[in-house]
């Protein structure tokens, strides 16, 4: 098994090894690995002082939450002098003066940055396949077919990989409409995607700004709650950032369920499925009902628009973020005569096919004529299905579904979008709800590939949801298998 | 559902699509286009929009000056400058 955050701490303060030779461990590993997993790696000279200060408090006997522990960090979050391209030819040339929320925090709490994990360009994506630098490998292979390349998921798919075959500790990802918890399930790790308004978006490279969120994606249960004490945090340059109270996510999470406990599984999300991702939800049944856990059917009413309804407003979003790069101010420049001939060349060779693809779908839905059909309609069924969840909500405390409805598939594999859009069908109505969602592993397909299932709870209940992620994650026991 | 002028709507986008690929990218608008329609049946007439999840309301900050992005910071990733400005080829004659 992997070691979690709290363990590499212990050797670290038993100075069993020191944080320099930590990341020199991790840092080896990462550069001899062929999944493409980092668009950048930061040598030790890099983050040299950050390691001295690191080691300094540890011999002290006061190491931060996260005190030298080696992360990966989505290219997609902007890093203070270090390169961040949201894996796109427009800002491969692009150095941001800033670093963002998240990693700040990050930084704050001791972590180091080991470097810029490969992802969708510009998050857009399922399987890692439209970054700009190439494709990124599934480290797991499918026993019947082992010389097959598969995809980890995206669109923070080489944040997935790294963490799983272990060139990094934990990563940080961003989630659109499944883009942790899919990844997450798919290279057999944990991933958490919060309640929108939770992570500050402040400094990530935006996509649809009313769907976006920041969390980690990790080897285990716990390491994810020590990863959001750290980045849960109000922000006042993020207008959508909630300012609630905030809980200790890690303290207690083992502890034993004092109430009963009601978990709702939708029956229309199990219907077509495969043998092999109905029986993760029945070994997760059979886990968890020795622990005073009632399992009910339940039945949402918007299950079949939830793919239309954010392939409408994410795309639309989208088409707006993204007029912001216009070859001027940052990122690639593509000559032309006119200004008008910098901005369609800068645009049309900067960006990808996927990328393309979205924005001319968010450009027609927004357009005259056609914005009160499709734009202001997807809005309002947006409406319908976070009334949705909060019926369901008023029975259970949490939902329970398969993360993704297919193991890891090959590389190439899924040229047309619509049947990769439906990689994200359990996924993409909680993004639209803006509910908390993770993604733990299971068990393995009949191929051997991991699965995941997950877990869904009502607004800001993340401890909650940590606490029987846990319980399952302890009673599934994946990782020791 | 009326026929996609992809012309129009990159000339929307600020995109200028190869000619060869202006096929490709009609069809593939026309089949995504076609597979959302089903949002059109459901009856929304009761049904305010929603733009933001968690509605709550926007928290303001106090007035206070804070010295990052210095006209430096902001001009380093230019592709061209000049002096304190952005330079782009000239707009008016």
């Amino acid at each position: 098994m992997k070691s979690s955050i709290s363990h590499i701490k212990d050797s670290l303060r038993d100075k069993k090894i020191s944080v320099e030779e930590l990341y020199d461990e991790f840092l080896i590993k990462a550069k001899s690995s062929k999944t493409n997993s980092f668009n950048l790696l930061l040598d030790k000279e890099n983050n040299i002082l950050s390691i001295k200060e690191s080691q300094k408090r540890y011999e002290n006997g006061n190491p931060l939450p996260l005190d030298g522990i080696p992360l990966g960090i989505k290219d997609l979050f902007c890093t203070k002098g270090i390169r961040t391209t949201a894996s796109s030819k427009i800002l491969s040339n692009f150095t941001p003066n800033y670093e963002s929320f998240v990693t700040q925090k990050l930084l704050d709490d001791g972590s180091i940055f080991i470097g810029k994990n490969n992802c969708d360009e510009f998050a857009m994506g399922s399987s890692n396949e439209t970054s700009f630098f190439g494709p990124v490998k599934n480290p797991w292979k499918n026993k019947n077919a082992p010389t097959e390349d598969l995809v980890p998921g995206g669109s923070s798919g080489g944040s997935a990989a790294a963490v799983a075959e272990g060139t990094c500790v934990a990563s940080m990802g961003t989630d659109t409409g499944g883009s942790i918890r899919q990844p997450a399930s798919l290279c057999g790790i944990v991933g958490l995607k919060p309640t929108f308004g939770s992570c500050s978006r402040w400094g990530i490279v935006a996509f649809a700004s009313s769907l976006d969120q920041a969390g980690p994606l990790t080897n285990s249960v716990e390491d994810a709650a020590l990863i959001l004490n750290s980045i849960n945090k109000h922000d006042f340059n993020d207008t959508t950032s909630s300012n609630h109270v905030r809980e200790d996510y890690s303290n207690g999470i083992n502890d034993k369920l004092d109430q009963k406990i009601k978990i709702g599984i939708p029956s229309d999300y199990l219907k077509d499925v495969s043998g092999d991702i109905l029986s993760q939800i029945e070994n997760t049944k059979k886990a968890l009902i020795k622990h005073n856990v009632e399992f009910v059917d339940v039945e949402f009413k918007t299950t079949e628009y939830a793919l239309s309804t954010y392939y409408i407003l994410a795309p639309a979003e989208a088409s707006s973020n993204l007029a912001r790069y216009d070859g001027i101010r940052y990122g690639v420049r593509e000559d032309g005569k006119s200004l008008d001939d910098i901005y369609l060349n800068s645009r049309t060779k900067g960006f990808g096919d996927e990328v393309t693809r979205r924005i001319l779908i968010g450009a027609y839905v927004l357009s005259a004529g056609y914005y009160d059909a499709y734009y202001r309609q997807a809005q309002k069924v947006r409406r319908l299905i976070k009334d949705d969840f909060q019926r369901i909500f008023k029975d259970v405390d949490f939902i329970l579904t398969p993360t993704t409805p297919n193991e890891a598939f090959k590389i190439g594999d899924k040229l047309d979008p619509i049947s990769m859009y439906k990689n994200d069908i359990y996924t993409v109505p909680t993004s639209l709800a803006g509910l908390p969602g993770i993604s733990i592993p299971s068990g393995l397909s009949t191929n051997g590939l991991p699965l995941g299932i997950q877990f869904i709870g009502n607004y800001f209940e993340e401890k909650k949801l940590l606490q029987i992620a846990a319980l399952a994650e302890k009673e599934l026991n994946f990782n020791e298998r | 559902m009326s026929n996609i002028d992809i012309k129009r709507i990159s000339y929307l986008a600020k995109l200028k699509l190869p000619h060869e690929k202006e096929e490709f990218y009609a069809n593939s608008l026309k089949d995504i286009i076609k597979w959302v329609d089903n949002l059109k049946k459901i009856d929304t007439s009761e049904t305010e929009p929603l733009h933001n999840v968690t509605e709550k309301t926007v928290s303001i900050r106090k007035d206070e000056i804070n010295k990052s992005n210095s006209v430096d910071d902001v001009l380093s990733n230019a592709p061209e400058r000049a002096q304190n400005f952005f330079k782009v080829p000239k707009v008016v004659e």
